[in-house]
């Protein structure tokens, strides 16, 4: 059974669409990542899974049950704020009690699993402090204290590290990873930022302006993309596009653009002769180029980031920008020549009006 | 001293100097009248000491007014703090942006009264023939009398009720706005946590405003102090002395009824101590 469905779900505030015609469906023990550029609409969808936002049309179901018109607790939810949102005037074992209060459990059973609840997270030494007398990963680990002691069927994270230093939100993305290993409660898990996405996610709703681009593992998301948006936002740094026109060649195709003419065999897309498309190829997949190689870009390199194992050049072709990930020994010179292939097997071919991926299914 | 901080002080100084002689100078003056037998039907006094103090304590008129301030003091305090956090709290939760505008303005305007004004108005409303707010009285009992300003037992609370009017709804404009600038997440989080909606108040939302909260009712207590015109107005103290407090009571002995202006300084020095003793208890109580 689908832990959480949504069926045809729009959400409107005035005049404005936020969310169109959403539809999904999340397993039990699922971790789905709703990653998004800024005002996407992914913030919005887990407030309305959360019951903080109404919905304007369309069905919500969790755990089976249509959950459109439950108050918030009683949708067997827990949520974790950006901001943690703990109450400020409570102590940490207050905060965390409070859920378990309000619904009447004994007190002796509160401090059971308040205590448990707190050995897991690494809180105990903190109880009796306030919010404010914690760092920022501690009172976030409170907050995830306060979702988990409900024992929840699904568990929503609303851009829960955003407000950590990267040192902070590496180590935090962890503990979520391992919590969720162990608990296996299904999770929402909102973030702009993909490592977060790729790392934490069995699979990743990538949405823009409301609408889902794309559903699927990280690595089909990584892999193949199923449109130009999808590609340039996943992977850092990001994928090249060349705009090229498809000519037949013998029985493979040329592409020619970006002042080169690249041969390819075009098995595994859909191509038309005299078409034009995009062409996608991340950085990491142009390698340094021997001679007799086929697939060449070449240019002057006009830039050159060192990043530590590797780095980055942006070399110019036919106007173009175009950048390379390559190991940082064979980096070049800046503005010396350089030359780097491909394989096709990496490469990613887009419709150019629709941005639709071409390759066949 | 160096010259750079010799500008202030010249601004500072004149200013203070004014306001200490302005302060300083009534308070000693009535320390003093409170030690002779002053009167003002003659120029002719003596060094009493104590005995104007002494003669308080045996005075049942003064321990009344005693008693009658302590009620008037913790009737307007807490009614006016109830009536603000009620409102502010029912605007939060059922009112529109809009109407929330709307009441505000509305409930601004009773304070913005001159409480003289105020008085005449509330005092005309009760009145037991043709006032408003008895008016509903004499349509259910079928034209029964009913007048709260001339009975012991209704006066204090009929005059009090005009300043909760007044500073109550204006409290309350002010508890709203205190809670528009809470975070909402913390509210989200007790929705979440199974709170229902007055819980959320009673253990968030109320909670986190303590501090500015505390502030208003100490604002609204040293205003209470200040009831003299009000009651003036309305009652004169009366029926008999159920609504005499201490300031109304010293102002009918010092310049009504026996022109005992030592006896009545007497009695505003003790005010004095009082107030300062009690407010800097409960002051020090909160910031601990």
């Amino acid at each position: 059974m689908s832990a959480i469905v949504c069926s045809h779900v729009d959400k409107a505030y005035g005049a404005t669409t936020v969310i169109r015609d959403l539809n999904l469906s999340i397993e039990e023990h699922e971790f789905v990542v709703f990653l998004g550029p800024s005002g996407c609409g992914k913030s919005t969808l887990l407030r309305m899974l959360a019951g903080l936002e109404d919905i304007s049309g369309g069905e919500v179901s969790i755990g089976g049950k249509v959950v459109n018109d439950l108050d918030p607790g009683d949708r067997g939810i827990a949520m974790v704020f950006q901001n943690y949102a703990l109450y400020p005037h409570m102590t940490i074992f207050d905060n965390i009690a409070f859920g378990l209060r309000r619904q009447k459990v004994p007190a002796p059973e509160i401090d059971k699993r308040v205590r448990a609840v707190a050995a897991t997270l690494g809180l105990d030494p903190y109880l009796g402090r306030k919010p404010a007398e914690l760092s920022g990963g501690q009172q976030q680990r409170v907050a995830i204290a306060r979702a988990m002691i409900k024992t929840p069927k699904v568990f929503l994270f609303d851009e829960p590290l955003s407000n950590l230093d990267a040192k902070l939100r590496n180590h935090m993305r962890v503990e979520i990873a391992r919590l969720h290993q162990s608990l296996k409660t299904t999770t929402v898990y909102v973030t702009h930022d993909q490592l977060e996405a790729m790392t934490l996610a069995d699979r990743i709703v990538l949405l823009k302006d409301g609408v889902i681009e794309q559903i699927g593992s990280p690595a089909e998301i990584y892999g193949r993309p199923a449109n130009i948006f999808v590609a340039g936002f996943i992977g850092t740094p990001n994928m090249n596009f060349i705009e090229v026109t498809v000519a037949r060649s013998g029985n493979g195709w040329t592409l020619t653009g970006a002042g080169t003419a690249l041969s390819i065999d075009g098995a595994g897309f859909h191509l038309q002769p005299g078409g034009r498309a995009v062409l996608g190829i991340r950085p990491p997949d142009l390698k340094t180029a021997r001679d007799g190689d086929a697939g060449i870009l070449q240019g002057t390199a006009d830039l050159i980031e060192f990043h530590g194992n590797d780095a980055l050049v942006t070399f110019g072709s036919g106007g173009k920008e175009i950048s390379a990930l390559v190991p940082a020994r064979e980096c070049p010179v800046l503005h010396a020549p350089v030359r780097y292939m491909f394989e096709e097997a990496n490469i990613h071919l887009f419709d150019a009006t629709s941005g639709a991926s071409l390759r066949q299914q | 001293m160096p010259r750079r901080s010799s500008l202030p002080v010249t601004f500072v100084v004149p200013t203070l100097v004014i306001l200490l002689i302005l302060s300083m100078v009534p308070t000693l003056y009535a320390i003093i009248i409170a030690l002779q037998n002053r009167e003002l039907s003659s120029t002719a006094y003596s060094w009493v000491w104590f005995s104007n103090f002494f003669d308080l304590f045996s005075d049942r008129r003064f321990l009344n007014a005693v008693w009658v301030s302590v009620k008037w003091e913790v009737v307007t305090v807490v009614a006016t703090m109830v009536v603000a956090i009620g409102l502010g709290v029912l605007m939060f939760e059922v009112a529109s942006q809009r109407l929330r505008n709307v009441y505000c303005l509305l409930f601004i305007i009773p304070v913005l009264l001159p409480r003289v004004s105020a008085a005449f108005v509330w005092k005309f409303a009760y009145h037991p023939l043709y006032g408003i707010a008895t008016y509903p009285y004499r349509l259910l009992t079928g034209g029964l009398i009913f007048d709260p300003l001339s009975k012991p037992s209704t006066a204090l609370f009929a005059v009090a009720s005009v300043d909760v009017w007044q500073w109550g709804l204006f409290f309350a404009v002010i508890v709203l706005k205190l809670l528009e600038t809470l975070p909402p997440q913390p509210i989200e989080a007790a929705r979440l946590d199974h709170a229902k909606r007055w819980q959320i108040h009673a253990y968030v939302t109320l909670p986190m405003l303590k501090a500015p909260l505390v502030s208003l009712m100490f604002v609204k207590m040293i205003e209470s102090l200040r009831s003299f015109d009000l009651i003036y107005v309305m009652t004169r103290g009366g029926p008999g002395v159920a609504t005499e407090t201490l300031d109304m009571y010293a102002f009918s002995q010092g310049f009504i009824e026996s022109g005992k202006v030592s006896y009545a300084s007497a009695m505003a020095v003790l005010m004095m101590i009082a107030t300062v003793i009690t407010f800097t208890m409960l002051w020090k109580r909160v910031q601990a």
